[in-house]
């Protein structure tokens, strides 16, 4: 077993135990440290990757009800009477910091003609890509894979994914649903730049919305093994008068046999989307 | 060039093929991949499990055949004198891919603009996919199987198109299947593997599948628990992930082109293998056992390379279709008119 000098005190103790001591914060032998006070570290363990960065990888979920909307709502009615209860949105506490989405007139226009025509014009009835930040709070798990460089996200809806490059960063080239992602570590929090999406992606069931200019940093950082706690900010000049942002927290999902299930909806939503072009019998 | 007016044009068209080739990331053909360097050992992960990430690509083997054609008989393998034929035709094709206009009297197919497609770099060194049987051939369908429609694929320039279960899975944007996500055509053959603890995931660029296979002996999912790309499990064979699908859905993709053909069934299982064998290049290969589709199991294989500049794109499929709906609404309008025409 290897000794080595505790950075807290003159006690030899072994370099395992001082390890835990580290990570779990809690000091050693009630003594003053000899040094100013450490950065600030999550107080309990969280899974770390060899070379020491956090290990994200598993299956993760978001509760809560932000995928109906990302403001503050009242449970409400659904849009179809014929799914009772289980149609209905509960209501539930926004994950927008302050409250409010700083939109301009128009956008805030936008928005309130989106809700009208939901049906028609949300990107989730019709099983398109969810975009981001959406996709990380939709009531479906997702897979982090996270390898000694690049950070894989696979989505259960709509089999949605995207690789973060951990690399030197790139440009998108082209604009998609899900964006070009960026990462970057600042201390224990992976920092996710979010670009080139394709602006027809919206937050929530409720009509909030992004457009090709919209620019999302994410911030992931372990509260513990079992919790991530989530931020973006959403900056875009051309729908909203300032930044914003929205924060919540995903867990772990710790079922026995929970893994990340297929759900290409492709197929159950063919019907409406071209049920009036089939052939009438 | 005695015209200098035109100078300034044909400079201008040779950045654009520079241009365009840059952007497609092919360059020109070269002879097939040789042995790997010498002194070239697998890496290996943080963990400890061998490092085959990256993305890669089965573009070499763009337009060999599954089946293999009888006059090779039993051979897998090219000649040298084979191989430096299809090295000149790849060579041919690719001059002509530069090119920005074709003689009138040249014949173009109507197929999407060149840069959207994919070309093998070099040429594939085998006579078909298929390797084992030695004939080279998909084992015969069992009768039951033939039975089994199949829904139209793309090519199909008179499809019924009463409604979109008329056609493939492919076409209605909703998968290609195992194995069809990975077998090579004219693009989108890109295959990004992200290796973590215990964990591996493939992301192929076609129809934007992500593929998660853990690697930590879990056991399968329960039976009742189906889907069209199944349920997988890997572990390691030396330095070869091996992979066990099951659970399929079944009578959805078949094992054609862009997972086409007649549908395979719910109790096909499949192993695959992926091998490293240098810092570029995988040996892919397939078992597909199927006992209520063929009348025994076969093996499919073809190498994966990893290309400079090369990367998966979004495949937003189902998001731009719109192929279903002018085939369906086309074919609407067809019958409309001869509805009015009998009047």
């Amino acid at each position: 077993m290897t000794y080595r000098r505790s950075h807290w005190g003159t006690a030899w103790i072994p370099l395992s135990a001082a390890f835990v001591l580290l990570f779990s914060g809690v000091p050693s032998h009630g003594q003053t440290p000899a040094r100013p006070a450490a950065p600030a570290r999550p107080a309990a363990q969280i899974p770390r990757m060899p070379d020491g960065k956090p290990n994200f990888s598993g299956l993760w979920q978001a509760l809560g009800t932000a995928y109906w909307d990302i403001r503050d709502h009242s449970a409400q009615a659904g849009p179809f009477f014929q799914l009772g209860a289980t149609g209905a949105m509960p209501a539930g506490e926004g994950i927008v910091e302050g409250g409010e989405i700083p939109y301009t007139p128009a956008a805030a226009a936008q928005q309130k003609t989106n809700l009208q025509n939901r049906m028609k014009l949300d990107p989730e009835i019709k099983c398109y890509m969810p975009g981001i930040p959406r996709a990380n709070y939709m009531p479906f798990p997702f897979q982090i894979i996270q390898s000694q460089r690049d950070i894989a996200f696979a989505y259960e809806y709509a089999t949605s994914n995207r690789v973060v490059n951990m690399g030197k960063f790139k440009e998108g080239s082209v604009d998609t649903w899900m964006g070009t992602s960026n990462g970057k570590w600042e201390g224990d929090t992976l920092v996710v730049d979010v670009s080139s999406l394709n602006g027809n992606s919206w937050f929530d069931r409720s009509g909030n919305f992004q457009s090709e200019n919209t620019h999302i940093v994410e911030r992931f950082t372990l509260a513990d093994a079992d919790h991530i706690n989530y931020e973006a900010t959403i900056d875009d000049k051309t729908i909203y008068t300032k930044p914003w942002k929205i924060s919540t927290v995903l867990y772990r999902r710790k079922e026995k046999g929970a893994q990340l299930n297929e759900f290409k909806c492709v197929e159950f939503v063919e019907q409406l989307i071209y049920g009036d072009l089939e052939k009438k019998k | 060039m005695r015209n200098l007016f035109l100078m300034p044009i044909a400079i201008l068209a040779a950045a654009f093929v520079l241009l365009t080739a840059s952007a497609s990331g092919q360059p020109a053909p070269s002879a097939p991949k040789t042995s790997p360097p010498k002194n070239w050992v697998q890496p290996k992960t943080p963990w400890g499990d061998p490092d085959i990430q990256g993305t890669w690509t089965s573009d070499d083997c763009i337009g060999t055949p599954l089946n293999r054609p009888a006059n090779f008989g039993d051979r897998l393998y090219y000649t040298e004198q084979e191989l430096t034929d299809r090295l000149n035709r790849l060579k041919t094709q690719h001059e002509n891919d530069l090119k920005e206009t074709v003689a009138a009297d040249q014949r173009v197919g109507t197929g999407p603009p060149g840069h959207w497609g994919e070309r093998a770099r070099r040429p594939c060194t085998q006579t078909s996919l298929v390797t084992d049987p030695p004939n080279g051939h998909v084992p015969d369908m069992l009768p039951e199987a033939k039975l089994r429609p199949v829904p139209e694929g793309a090519g199909n320039n008179t499809p019924k198109a009463d409604t979109p279960e008329d056609f493939s899975y492919y076409i209605r944007c909703i998968t290609r299947g195992v194995p069809g996500s990975i077998f090579p055509v004219i693009y989108g053959n890109g295959q990004q593997i992200v290796q973590g603890k215990g964990m591996v995931s493939i992301m192929e660029e076609m129809v934007h599948e992500a593929r998660i296979i853990p690697v930590d002996g879990r056991p399968h999912a329960p039976s009742n628990v189906r889907s069209y790309m199944g349920d997988s499990r890997g572990h390691w064979e030396g330095n070869t992930l091996v992979v066990e699908t099951t659970n399929f859905l079944g009578n959805r993709t078949g094992i054609v082109g862009n997972g086409g053909g007649t549908p395979t069934s719910d109790v096909m299982k499949t192993i695959e293998r992926f091998t490293r064998i240098s810092p570029d290049e995988m040996k892919y290969q397939i078992t597909i056992d199927d006992p209520k589709t063929y009348a025994k199991p076969f093996t499919v294989g073809f190498p994966l390379t990893m290309e400079p500049g090369y990367q998966n794109f979004e495949y937003a499929c189902h998001e731009g279709n719109y192929a279903m709906f002018d085939s369906l609404s086309g074919a609407r309008a067809v019958e409309k008119k001869a509805a009015a025409q009998k009047k």
